[in-house]
């Protein structure tokens, strides 16, 4: 706490971080922050970096969806304008502008510098599908003739006694489709992994969603990535239903290019 | 957007704009800097209400979904009957909320409000749609959040 002693412009007033930029970074224009009502988002420069920030009130509690929307479309409305960001996860606060400069960009302004410089002219890209159910549902019975039995059996079973083999027969599908993502998931990853300088997955396998890959694209790779991204759902329709996000703020690379960046490595993929 | 991405001129790919909330809530809560992890700072424990997108449908649940989903199946219909149906309604974007709707059955509530929030694709429907949040929010403050994932 230094609210004695004030930096320039401090208000007192409690910071969101939403990520870090380079110091020669323009300000945000047109993009409002969290809270209600929103915020103004602006720059705190620190060194060679600089914070993107907005005052918040710290005894209102953060996380409407507008909240949550507002945080991505800062970070994501930078790297559209083709400025590196390294975006922190929502709800990071910190006690003032002070503390931001002295605490959280003095001691690690060549790391965060680092790992930006390594992110320059990359956006994150994420791409994700689930099956149309009929039709893997059907593929599903086609390709398994032991699950097609299964089903056959447990449909002229009595609800009550028939639980574990409806169990059985659901883990069976879910298990299938979790294969059958996997498989789909190495041919988006052939097929556009090429064109990314890091590809990441997903966290865990969800038979609900059995596609969730992320790439980390150049810019002047983005109208091919794109056009690609598109004949592949092409190729796919009927089948899987599949949405791309992005140019996104590099969520799943920077934790990467900053641990990199502390090692002295100038990014994985450099 | 910039200039060096080429008009959406694409009908297969769905691409959200603005993005889906459950898609926002996974990169923005899951992903990311973890402040703290770096350097010592004065953080401000602010309350968070998010919903939290970790949540997992307990695997029993998703088998019996989908054991009913495919008992429900009507393998007598002709395969490719429906299909240019199917194909329009994914050229709008629409066959993913199909077949979340069609998989909805056997769902408890936490499932049915993150199925809402999933089946939301790109609509802005913030206002209608909050007070059926509302009550499944947990408090949860940052510091509670970086325990966890230390």
């Amino acid at each position: 706490m230094n609210r004695d002693t004030p930096a320039a412009g401090d208000t007192g007033a409690a910071c969101y971080v939403y990520g870090i930029v380079p110091a020669d970074a323009a300000a945000p224009t047109g993009v409002r922050g969290v809270g209600t009502p929103p915020a103004a988002v602006d720059l705190l420069p620190g060194g060679r970096v600089a914070a993107l920030v907005s005052e918040v009130d710290p005894t209102k509690p953060l996380g409407t969806p507008d909240d949550l929307r507002a945080h991505a479309r800062v970070l994501d409305s930078v790297v559209s304008a083709l400025v590196p960001v390294l975006p922190f996860r929502f709800g990071s606060v910190v006690d003032g502008r002070r503390a931001v400069a002295d605490e959280l960009l003095g001691p690690s302004e060549e790391g965060f510098a680092t790992a930006l410089a390594s992110l320059r002219g990359l956006a994150q890209y994420t791409l994700r599908g689930s099956y149309v159910e009929v039709r893997v549902l059907r593929d599903v019975l086609a390709a398994r003739p032991d699950i097609a039995a299964l089903r056959e059996r447990t449909a002229s079973l009595p609800e009550d006694t028939g639980h574990y083999d409806r169990l059985r027969l659901g883990e069976l599908v879910a298990r299938e489709i979790g294969d059958r993502g996997e498989a789909d998931v190495r041919h988006l990853v052939d097929t556009l992994g090429p064109l990314a300088v890091a590809v990441a997955r997903g966290p865990d396998p969800d038979p609900d969603q059995p596609i969730d890959v992320s790439f980390l694209v150049h810019h002047t790779r983005w109208a091919r990535f794109e056009a690609e991204a598109e004949d592949l759902a092409r190729g796919w329709s009927g089948r899987v239903g599949i949405r791309l996000l992005g140019p996104l703020a590099p969520y799943d690379f920077a934790p990467t290019a900053v641990d990199g960046a502390s090692e002295g490595v100038p990014g994985p993929w450099v | 957007m910039t200039m060096t991405v080429a008009p959406r001129t694409g009908h297969y790919l769905d691409r959200p704009s603005p993005s889906g909330l459950a898609d926002v809530l996974d990169l923005i809560l899951d992903k990311g800097l973890v402040i703290d992890v770096y350097v010592r700072v004065s953080l401000v424990g602010i309350e968070l209400i998010t919903i939290d997108a970790r949540i997992v449908i307990a695997s029993v649940d998703t088998y019996l979904r989908f054991a009913e989903a495919v008992n429900r199946l009507d393998l007598k219909q002709d395969r490719t009957e429906g299909l240019p149906e199917l194909m329009d309604d994914m050229r709008q974007g629409g066959a993913r909320r199909k077949t979340r709707g069609a998989l909805e059955g056997v769902k408890e509530t936490v499932g049915e409000v993150i199925d809402q929030v999933r089946g939301r694709g790109g609509e802005d429907e913030d206002e209608e749609e909050e007070p059926q949040e509302r009550p499944r929010r947990r408090p949860r403050s940052s510091g509670e959040r970086r325990e966890r994932e230390r």
